[in-house]
């Protein structure tokens, strides 16, 4: 499944300063919906590279992270349980930075 | 000169970690002056702390980890200099920090209750006619208070057989659990048996004999207790929200103490609550949006309820209780303690966090809450109509109290009784409908509203008539009080900007 | 951790329901304050009517002023910056703005967010004007770190950078300076000073407006403003800010209180602003003693000692004794010392101090 993800904030820094990752991401199993909490562990094992503890906690994203699926809050979408689709855009900002 | 006993000074104990604190500011941190009891010139005599610091082999850097190891190259207690440390003669215990390091399990207690003993004597906690109940929960805090009241009352009672004239009587004391079993169900096995140990704890600490209570919450409603515990159980099924639910507990909890307390011609209530809860409990209520209120919860006394409340461990930190409870083989009751949940969960384990990384970080908290302008409540009613005044204006002066805000509150939030910065008539425009939903409505703090009371407004005069009736009365029979009171201080205040002028 | 508030959204696929507020168009986020569901447009409005009644009811601004706005090239000052110069547009406010930026002389990292504010520059229309430690002082962070190491260099940064707005504003001859200090990092603010014994900076720290005794008062119109929102706003608004962490400070922002702040607004977000509450409420007698406020001898700035902070820290450094001022614990400035004893060695309490703007 083909997905654009985006770390800001201070959150592409822990993935060798890219901002933008056009990536290819396979359900957990066959048959299966691609769920955000799924795409979490993606990222945290393919793509960031250093400070993992600075994007997630727990099974979640770290507070302070700031999720959106095709421009919408994932608070509005389910959070982990976001079922993705092909072609989705899905963002992450991070607050914590200083202002 | 501290080899004397403890009676040489106000707080011979106090004097002398202010006097080390000099030469080991950070390594004794927790023992030091931070107290806020402390009122010795610490750095008064320069000469004997030299000597003292000679004579003294050299402490090592805090040891809270390294379990068991030797803190003092000899091992020996820092102040007795005779016996060997905690660490030393009781290798598992490891509780305490640093203090199993530096103290011998003599000096340790005999430090701690001191501190008790300084708490009671100078806030006149306990006086001789008193009739004290101590609330029992089972667990560490509430055991070393139920501890110390009792040798407390013992030393009374042998000064008094000791007296010829016998005039000064000994103060009674009576313990108090309260079963909250119909809101967090326990298996009747474990009841029973949690039961029956408190009995026999209590049954040890005689004489003279103490009267044990086990009040169930539903006994703060008038009626039956079939009723009572229906009642009880749909009021806090209409809490959603689980730290509310938890605070709701702790008012009930206060409630039925309180009615136990009244019923049974008790004068004080003592409670446990130590520096480490306290600590916790000004992060909660700066959280819950309380802060108005915050400094009417902290103090040593707390009479806002018809039964005097008294924090006599206020200045000891739990791992020190436990470390006492420990050493003196005090039982506790484990079957009823219950981890704390929702934002009350989150910052204990925050405050936990906090201290582990520097051990005096507690203390310090509740030493900036402490500066927080008291109410007029936290003091011991004076008896007498004739001396009120005075003494009035005396703790004025100690509290820096400005004469508008040493006067009584205007009225006081019907679910946890805390003090309403002003009658809230702008809170309650959410409910134009009902009259009376809008009525509870203003009654309430802002924190009861969000987290206890029914977001649904349909639904607030239910949940009012599921309120016990001391509540909802309670409310009301103080503000007629606080009024009383009230204009007898306006009257004093008027008489003293007279004699200013 | 279980959010305590029952998310009705939770099982139902994206996009079911409508903006609370127009009923029209798709939900873009849900407010923290409100747990409103609201739509990118209506957002917009609700921001920035938020903060123009702030504005208003707290009477930032008076007619005709000159203000400075605090420009770090981070996100709230540079949202700030943007919905100021709007809404002083929208509702005539008839101020003059202006960014200020501080260069610390950091390569790599104040150089990059200033190249930010001066895109920022252009884009609003506000005039710019930049000092630099540099000339200020004659040192740049980078050599100061040099001499002193990466120990106690917040410090430096932190002090400096409270003289040199000040000093900005007077060459801008500004009546105000705003900063983007938001609601979480005064509730932030807030605890630090309970965790840390400070009554004095504790009763002071939830006021909107500080220092109006002194040459210049500052204000925060974003005090009731969540952090969430502001970094929407600027998402959503595609405005240019610059994030990244000071590189002297590479932990600054691991802090335990900003976490514990997350932690708590991820279980109920309204904490922040009830933090808040209490600091505002606190009953902290006016009879406390509070740090009589002088001049310093040296420089003239706003001091309560002989000599101000910068000054005692300028001195150890053109001497060669830079631990001048940091290490005693008696004596010349007693209370911000307090705060190194604190952040010494310890990882815990130090909290966002660097890249933004202190109070």
């Amino acid at each position: 499944m083909q997905l654009t993800l985006e770390f800001g904030g201070g959150l592409e820094l822990l993935c060798d300063s890219v901002k933008i990752h056009n990536v290819n991401v396979e359900p957990q199993a066959e048959g299966k919906k691609l769920t955000m909490k799924h795409l979490l562990s993606w990222v945290r094992t393919n793509l960031i590279k250093e400070r993992p503890e600075m994007f997630m906690k727990g099974d979640t994203v770290r507070p302070g992270v700031l999720v959106l699926v095709n421009d919408c809050d994932w608070e509005l979408s389910g959070q982990l349980e976001t079922v993705l689709e092909e072609k989705d855009a899905v963002v992450f900002i991070s607050t914590l930075h200083g202002g | 000169m501290f080899a004397g006993p403890l009676e040489y000074f106000h707080n011979p104990i106090e004097v002398y970690f202010c006097m080390i604190v000099k030469s080991e500011k950070k390594k004794i941190g927790k023992m030091a002056c931070n107290s806020a009891t402390c009122q010795s010139g610490c750095y008064g005599d320069e000469h004997s702390v030299d000597e003292d610091d000679q004579k003294r082999p050299p402490v090592q850097e805090d040891g809270v980890s390294a379990g068991g190891g030797n803190f003092n190259c000899d091992g020996l207690c820092i102040k007795c200099k005779v016996n060997e440390t905690i660490a030393a003669t009781h290798p598992a215990v490891s509780e305490g920090g640093g203090d199993r390091g530096r103290f011998c399990a003599d000096c340790f207690r005999s430090n701690l209750f001191g501190k008790f003993r300084f708490a009671v004597t100078s806030n006149a906690m306990i006086s001789s006619s008193d009739n004290v109940l101590v609330a029992f929960s089972g667990g560490p805090s509430s055991r070393v208070a139920l501890q110390f009241v009792h040798e407390m009352q013992q030393k009374a009672q042998k000064n008094f057989e000791a007296s010829r004239d016998r005039l000064l009587p000994v103060f009674g004391v009576g313990v108090a659990y309260i079963d909250e079993s119909t809101i967090y169900p326990v298996s009747s096995h474990d009841y029973d048996g949690a039961i029956n140990q408190m009995k026999l704890i209590v049954a040890s600490l005689a004489p003279p004999a103490k009267q044990f209570f086990v009040v169930p919450t539903q006994s703060i409603y008038s009626h039956d207790s079939t009723d009572g515990k229906d009642r009880l159980t749909e009021l806090f099924g209409a809490v959603s929200d689980i730290t509310g639910k938890e605070d709701l507990q702790v008012h009930l909890r206060m409630l039925s103490l309180q009615k136990v307390a009244l019923e049974n011609g008790y004068t004080k209530v003592v409670m446990g609550t130590c520096t480490s809860q306290i600590a916790c409990h000004v992060l909660e209520a700066t959280v819950k949006g309380q802060g108005f209120s915050l400094a009417a919860d902290i103090q040593y006394v707390d009479a806002r309820w018809k039964i005097p409340v008294v924090l006599p461990l206020r200045d000891c930190l739990s791992e020190e209780l436990n470390m006492c409870c420990i050493l003196d083989s005090l039982k506790t009751v484990e079957a009823f303690q219950r981890p704390r949940s929702g934002i009350n969960g989150l910052i204990s384990s925050f405050v936990k966090l906090l201290q582990e990384e520097n051990p005096s970080r507690e203390s310090t908290i509740v030493r900036t809450a402490g500066k927080l302008t008291p109410f007029c409540f936290n003091r011991i009613p004076e008896v007498g109509d004739n001396n009120g005044c005075l003494a009035t204006k005396r703790r004025q002066k100690k509290y820096n109290l400005k004469p508008s805000e040493s006067l009584p509150p205007e009225s006081y939030c019907l679910i946890c009784n805390n003090p309403l910065k002003k009658p809230n008539g702008t809170s309650s425009n959410h409910f134009h409908d009902g009259r009376a939903s809008s009525e509870i409505y203003a009654s309430t703090c802002s924190s009861c509203q969000y987290q206890i009371l029914p977001k649904d407004p349909t639904l607030l005069e239910n949940f009012f008539l599921l309120l016990p009736q001391s509540m909802t009365t309670l409310a009301k029979d103080s503000r007629d009080n606080h009024k009383l009171l009230r204009d007898q201080i306006q009257d004093c205040l008027l008489s003293d900007s007279d004699d200013g002028a | 951790m279980a959010s305590e508030v029952v998310d009705a959204t939770a099982a139902k696929p994206r996009g079911g329901r409508f903006c609370t507020v127009c009923n029209d168009r798709r939900p873009a986020l849900k407010r923290p304050k409100t747990l409103e569901q609201i739509c990118k447009e209506c957002f917009y409005a609700v921001f920035e009517d938020e903060i123009h009644r702030v504005i208003v009811d707290n009477h930032l601004f008076k007619p005709g002023e000159r203000i400075a706005i605090g420009a770090s090239g981070g996100k709230d000052s540079t949202v700030l910056a943007y919905v100021l110069s709007e809404l002083n547009i929208r509702h005539g406010y008839g101020l003059d703005l202006f960014l200020l930026s501080i260069d610390e002389g950091i390569t790599g990292y104040r150089d990059d967010s200033l190249e930010t504010v001066k895109r920022n520059e252009i884009q609003y229309g506000l005039p710019l004007k930049v000092v630099s430690y540099k000339e200020l002082y004659g040192w740049t962070m980078d050599e100061i770190v040099k001499l002193i190491g990466l120990k106690n260099n917040c410090t430096f940064c932190g002090v400096f950078r409270r003289q040199a707005l000040d000093r900005g504003a007077a060459l801008l001859k500004v009546d105000k300076l705003v900063t983007g200090h938001n609601a979480d990092d005064i509730a932030e603010t807030v605890l630090l000073n309970i965790l840390r014994g400070d009554i004095a900076r504790l009763s002071r720290c939830t006021s909107i407006t500080t220092g109006e005794d002194g040459p210049i008062p500052r204000c925060k119109p974003f005090k009731y403003t969540y952090e969430k929102e502001i970094v929407m706003y600027a998402y959503f608004k595609r405005l240019d800010y610059f994030s990244t962490e000071c590189i002297y400070s590479p932990n600054a922002y691991r802090g335990f209180a900003r976490e514990f702040i997350k932690d708590l607004e991820r279980i109920r977000p309204r904490a922040i602003l009830d933090i808040i509450k209490s600091g505002e409420d606190f009953r902290i007698s006016t009879s406390t003693k509070m740090p009589e406020q002088g001049n310093c001898e040296r420089c003239g700035y706003i001091s309560s000692q002989k000599w101000c902070k910068a000054c005692v820290l300028l001195e150890g450094l053109n001497r060669g004794l830079p631990k001048l001022g940091i290490g005693r614990t008696r004596g010349l400035n007693n209370e911000s010392n307090k705060d190194m004893k604190e952040t010494n060695g310890t990882k815990g309490l130090q909290s966002k101090q660097c890249g933004t703007l202190d109070f």
